[in-house]
């Protein structure tokens, strides 16, 4: 929507006196109030809450004029409340810090270091848009994923603002050194496309004055593509979740609607009568799921555009809500690959980023909706880092395990349903475990590990199938597992545990020797003193 | 014990293994109260097939059987398998017993170190090492070590720990 300016050359806008132009050091922000346009939003945001006691009032007093006086004084408390709470709220940002300060009853101040801040939030609701406001939320990757500080509203410019002072902050120390050498020096120096052309990845100008030069675009997802939101199985419930939402709606409000218990039941009876019409309304509700499923996937995820700024990346969303995330690109450690079946039939795939101490990271850390696989890998190649190694399968004893993981449980619920006489239970343990002869045939075909001595990257899963890159020096341990029927079959689990994403990632079922190795390979100066000796023959 | 990876230096405290009986008998005695319970309820109930509600009483009868052994194998297996070191600043410890578990934790990511005792553990004089780093995958926790043991092994790794912070998380 907007084309941000430039962080240096933003206006403070509309800011009480004494909050100067954010220096570069952004070491005084005076205490500012939000932006008094919110005082408009607040009313109508309230307006629901109000309806109903407001109601109340008029009908209990029999719609008297004294009546209309009580609700008149509600709607001007209400008002008069939310000017207080405006007026009583501040924030400034000074010694390093940021501070919301709430003086309307007791006098709470909170204070948040900048340089617990990890990311910064902005986002703006069709109504803030109106209104030119935005709301900036302030990730400081605290514990329970909730956010600690919040800005409701500032001014577009203003939060715009605000947000470059405080990750601008967090930048200056931290680019040098940080980037690995051989990883710059891997980077592909040209642009890459996509096969049909569509989307663009943008290559990097120049490594140098990446971080702290102007926005770029990193991808920006063609409309085209979100045909392929359906795919992802992504709110493919939407029609059920929709109708189950108006009936509890006309459930609570059934007093207000004239509905009584005797009414429901009768409209249950009329509809148990006509099975056709059932059948007809449930077909209609299937045949709905792509449909609505996919608009409300291309709701959330229109103009997805992914850019570089001030050493974050910043993913923009939506179509009424935009949603701008900004990740900062120091703490990225790698980023994952997945794709279901159907995806993976159709050639697409998501990509989420793996930031350390990131909360709610399933909805923050996206980078791509779903996308072509060519793609997703152009941008996050470029975006965190390539891998430039192929998998490596494993050995054949792994497709044994998984064919008999797969098979033989159900195998065994079907003997025991047969012993005990239900026939219709064995028949049903026994379909599942045939269709569990290909589920673990590509169980296995997914199984893979890679090192390419920047970044490790392992692969696995069928039904939702996924792979991680993560570099080198995100891995902070190695748990090697083996449980007596892998011992058997000379095989183990290898998980290398990394401070970001699920913490820990697993070369699932690797040949023994092949999956010491590889943690031996990728951290050599932590496993080498405890290799066994190799023995002569080799 | 062969494979690819050598043993830890060092075995912990023998009394670990009185620990893990102790253990293992009261896991035992709820195994099968807990199946007796099932099986009483089982032979109550009327939708089970007859067979199976007359014979109910076998149940509790056969998972004590099978698993009494365990309750000794456990605490011996686990003695032969529960090793540790520490070299070269990096904390190797492998346990279980049926199933095994090796585990190296670089002392440079430790983010912390506890030393715990439970009841049990410490009328045993035995004290067990939680080492933590960033993620599950990268922590270990050392267990049956002897308390004295425990408390060195605690503060020269927060030390060391101190001394290679390396806050690469």
């Amino acid at each position: 929507m907007t084309g941000p300016p430039p962080p240096a050359a933003v206006p403070p806008g509309g800011s009480p006196p004494g909050s100067g132009a954010p220096e570069p050091e952004g070491e005084q922000f005076g205490a500012a109030r939000l932006s008094p346009r919110v005082l408009l939003i607040d009313p109508i945001r309230l307006l629901p809450s109000l309806v109903l006691p407001l109601a109340g009032v008029l009908l209990a007093g029999g719609f008297s004029p004294a009546s209309f006086g009580w609700a008149a004084a509600g709607v001007a408390g209400s008002v008069v409340y939310a000017v207080l709470r405006w007026a009583t709220f501040t924030y400034r940002i000074a010694g390093g810090r940021l501070e919301l300060t709430r003086a309307l009853v007791g006098r709470s101040i909170r204070t948040i270091p900048l340089e617990r801040i990890r990311g910064v939030d902005v986002s703006a609701s069709p109504l803030h848009r109106v209104l030119g406001l935005a709301v900036l939320r302030l990730d400081t990757g605290a514990t329970g994923g909730e956010q600690e500080g919040v800005l409701d509203a500032l001014t577009a410019e203003r939060a715009e603002a605000l947000r470059a002072l405080l990750l601008a902050r967090r930048v200056l120390p931290a680019v040098a050194g940080t980037e690995h050498p051989q990883d710059t020096a891997q980077r592909s120096p040209e642009g890459q496309r996509s096969p049909d052309g569509q989307g663009t990845v943008v290559a990097a100008a120049g490594e140098g004055g990446e971080d702290g030069g102007p926005p770029r675009v990193l991808a920006r997802v063609p409309r085209a593509w979100l045909m392929y939101g359906p795919l992802s199985g992504a709110y493919l419930l939407t029609p059920f979740a929709l109708v189950a939402g108006a009936v509890g709606l006309v459930w609570q409000w059934r007093r207000e609607l004239g509905v009584t218990e005797q009414a429901a039941v009768r409209v249950f009876e009329w509809a148990s009568d006509r099975p056709g019409l059932l059948i007809a309304v449930a077909v209609v509700l299937v045949a709905a799921m792509p449909v609505a499923g996919g608009m409300t996937y291309a709701l959330f995820n229109w103009d997805f555009t992914l850019r570089v700024r001030d050493g974050h990346l910043v993913a923009e969303r939506g179509l009424f809500t935009r949603r701008a995330v900004s990740l900062e690109r120091r703490r990225i450690r790698g980023y994952e690959l997945a794709d279901g079946l159907i995806e993976r039939r159709a050639g697409v795939v998501r990509l989420w980023a793996l930031v350390t101490g990131l909360g709610d990271a399933k909805s923050r850390g996206q980078l791509l909706p779903v996308t072509p696989r060519p793609f997703a890998t152009g941008v996050a190649a470029e975006a965190v880092g390539p891998i430039r190694a192929p998998l490596r399968r494993h050995p054949p004893a792994a497709r044994r395990r998984r064919l008999v993981r797969a098979v033989a449980p159900w195998l065994a619920v079907a003997v025991a349903a047969l012993l005990a006489g239900w026939n219709l239970v064995a028949l049903v343990a026994l379909v599942l475990a045939v269709a569990g002869v290909p589920l673990a045939l590509d169980r296995y075909r997914s199984l893979g590990h890679a090192y390419d001595g920047v970044r490790l990257s392992v692969r696995s899963g069928s039904l939702r199938r996924s792979q991680v890159v993560v570099e080198r020096q995100a891995v902070v341990g190695w748990t090697v597992r083996q449980t007596l029927p892998q011992r058997m079959a000379g095989l183990l689990t290898v998980v290398a545990g990394v401070g970001a994403g699920s913490g820990g990632y697993e070369v699932v079922d690797a040949g023994e020797e092949q999956g010491v190795s590889f943690a031996a390979e990728v951290t050599p100066e932590w496993l080498a003193p405890f290799l066994s000796p190799r023995p002569p023959a080799g | 014990m062969t494979g690819p990876l050598r043993d830890p230096a060092h075995r912990v405290s023998r009394r670990a293994i009185v620990l893990w009986l102790v253990e293992a008998l009261i896991g035992f005695v709820l195994l099968v109260g807990g199946t007796a319970v099932a099986a009483a309820w089982l032979s109550g109930a009327r939708w089970p097939p007859d067979v199976l509600s007359e014979h109910a009483w076998l149940l509790p009868v056969a998972v004590g059987v099978v698993m009494a052994p365990f309750v000794v194998l456990e605490p011996l297996l686990r003695y032969a398998v529960h090793r540790w070191e520490l070299s070269g600043d990096v904390v190797y410890a492998r346990a279980g017993w049926l199933s095994r578990r090796w585990v190296f934790v670089p002392v440079s990511r430790i983010q912390t170190v506890d030393r715990a005792q439970g009841w049990l553990e410490r009328m045993l004089g035995l004290a067990t090492v939680e080492i933590r780093t960033a993620s599950y995958a990268g922590s270990s926790t050392i267990s049956g070590l002897d308390d004295k043991v425990a408390a060195r092994l605690a503060e020269d790794l927060a030390r060391r720990a101190e001394e290679l912070r390396d806050d690469a998380t």
